[in-house]
């Protein structure tokens, strides 16, 4: 349970957010500049002059009424920065430890074999890779067994090959370890997946909050500054008689996904497909090499940068980021509310976990 | 080394290093503080603190002496006590001191700017108090800018004086230092003697300067390896 109830003046505007969370993981968006890292370093005790109430997992940490306001060290916040800022003077083992003390609980073994940094322990950060020093950046404040998780844009530093490969560990501190997540993020794809609840800031205050398909259903681009250019689909494993392997995402949207001798039906299972990786055509598909053809209705069309346009295409109630040029869609007469088709590769589809 | 070179090296050696060391403390707090304090009146402190660097050191070595002596507020208090610190040893060490501790603020100010304040912040959050954290993450990441410091302060201290000759003398066996025996050589004309302790001099300059070096680099090479 995450209370926030803060006012913080900012240099253009102040920070007014009133919001209440009760699961386990919470997206925090807005474009650049809205407010979403101030909120974190106030939650993370790192702000000057922050008013209001933050009470997280019943503990309170701030409390402007009464005068009370916990020190960074005393508030448990596993705050993890978009530039992971390990300490280079450490190595990725004294970083992990660095936030252990005698007599607290501690989770080191936990989050070195849930993040899998055992090769890695005696390496200093200026030898590590991206994505590894941002893994051993959860695992430092996993660590110290906090109430919440502070993740400002974890990913945002990293290329798309390595967000890959950082997304499904994110995934197991929710699900495995079991701690919150605040999570500041741009892509609408990695909200979508890691959030049960999301907060949409606007110059400071909240613009929506809610459950996170309902804030994220509402989003448009231009209100999050942000590219929703990676679909990411989760569903359950299945192993039709005819051979392969598909993933079911909902009711009458199944999609061939790239078979793996490990992976064995029932098994839940995340995709990501790029959007430029979906084909779309306003007459049925047929002979084409791609498996994966589906029906859906255009919901949304927006402009993406120099001549390009994202068209979210709604399959079976799931909301599909597709990315065209400005051409095709005027030649091919596309608009909001036209029945489309969308073909898939299947090597388009890349497992997260 | 001659039999009164030797005693004359150490007793040198003692007032740099003592010097050296007293001003450390103050001089990294100092440091720290003008490297993260933004605040009116930062231009004037950090002038003030500069003025030892420009100013003739007979002229610190004047006010120095004008401060400590009998008739000021500061030597009363002192003759109350006791102590006594014109032309004693402890002058020398007092001027040294002195001189040295805006070259220790200036080395050591710069290394604390290089640290990120933000790895500062994520210290904070993983239970370290202000303090600890400083001696954890601040001073670690700013050593070398205090080491450098350091050394500058003590090599300085090592070669002191126009300031040390004014409230400390001149006096051999009691507060006379390689630099000042130097000195005193040439004006005796023994100008062999000089010559042996201005070598001696650059010898201990060189091999403290040459330390330094290879321990900041064994240190970089394992943040490296």
């Amino acid at each position: 349970m995450i209370e926030i109830s803060l006012r913080l003046p900012l240099a253009r505007f102040a920070l007014e957010i009133d919001a209440r969370f009760t699961s386990a993981s919470v997206a925090v968006m807005g474009r650049s500049g809205s407010g979403k890292t101030s909120l974190l370093e106030s939650l993370a005790g790192l702000r000057r002059g922050a008013r209001g109430r933050l009470v997280v997992g019943g503990h309170m940490l701030l409390d402007s009424a009464v005068g009370m306001d916990v020190p960074p060290e005393a508030r448990r916040m596993g705050y993890v920065p978009q530039d992971s800022l390990l300490f280079p003077h450490l190595t990725a083992q004294e970083n992990v430890r660095f936030g252990v003390r005698k007599g607290r609980p501690s989770r080191v073994d936990e989050a070195v074999a849930l993040l899998e940094l055992e090769p890695l322990l005696h390496r200093y950060p200026a030898t590590l890779s991206g994505g590894e020093r941002q893994r051993v950046a959860l695992a430092r404040a996993l660590a110290t067994d906090p109430a919440l998780l502070l993740l400002d844009e974890p990913l945002a530093a990293l290329d798309v090959a390595l967000k890959e490969r950082v997304l499904p560990y994110l995934l197991r501190i929710r699900d495995e370890a079991r701690v919150p997540l605040l999570y500041v993020t741009h892509q609408l794809g990695e909200a979508r997946v890691l959030a049960q609840e999301a907060l949409l800031l606007e110059e400071g205050r909240v613009r929506a909050v809610g459950p996170a398909d309902a804030v994220l259903g509402g989003v448009t681009r231009g209100l999050l500054g942000m590219e929703p250019e990676e679909n990411i689909l989760e569903g359950s494993l299945e192993r039709p008689a005819e051979g392969g392997l598909r993933l079911r995402v909902a009711e009458g949207f199944s999609l061939w996904v790239p078979d793996a001798a490990n992976l064995a039906a029932g098994v839940h299972a995340a995709y990501a497909v790029l959007a430029e990786d979906i084909l779309l055509s306003v007459g049925p598909l047929t002979g084409v090499s791609a498996r994966n053809v589906l029906e859906g209705t255009v919901r949304r069309s927006e402009e993406a940068g120099v001549g390009d346009r994202v068209l979210l295409v709604e399959v079976a109630g799931v909301s599909l980021a597709v990315r065209v040029t400005e051409g095709a869609v005027r030649e091919l007469r596309v608009v909001e509310g036209s029945r489309v088709f969308l073909a898939v590769k299947t090597s388009a589809c890349r497992r997260l976990r | 080394m001659s039999e009164g070179e030797l005693p004359l090296v150490f007793f040198s050696l003692t007032v740099a290093a003592l010097a050296t060391l007293f001003i450390l403390p103050p001089g990294v707090a100092v440091a720290y503080g003008l490297a993260r304090w933004e605040g009116a009146g930062k231009g004037l402190v950090e002038t003030l603190l500069s003025l030892p660097l420009v100013l003739p050191p007979t002229a610190v070595g004047l006010v120095l002496l004008e401060l400590l002596a009998r008739g000021s507020p500061l030597g009363r208090a002192l003759d109350a006590l006791g102590v006594e610190v014109v032309f004693t040893p402890k002058a020398v060490v007092l001027a040294s001191a002195v001189m040295a501790f805006p070259l220790l603020v200036r080395a050591a100010r710069s290394g604390f700017e290089e640290v990120d304040p933000r790895l500062v912040a994520v210290a904070r959050t993983l239970g370290d108090s202000r303090v600890r954290a400083f001696f954890r993450v601040t001073l670690p990441l700013a050593w070398r800018g205090v080491l450098t410091g350091a050394l500058l302060a003590f090599s300085r201290a090592l070669g002191e004086f126009g300031a040390t000759v004014l409230v400390a003398g001149n006096i051999p066996g009691r507060t006379q230092t390689l630099s000042l025996a130097i000195f005193h050589r040439t004006q005796l004309g023994q100008d062999a003697e000089a010559l042996r302790l201005a070598g001696i001099a650059t010898f201990i300059a060189f091999a403290a300067i040459y330390a330094t070096e290879i321990l900041s680099r064994r240190r970089e090479a394992r943040a490296r390896a």
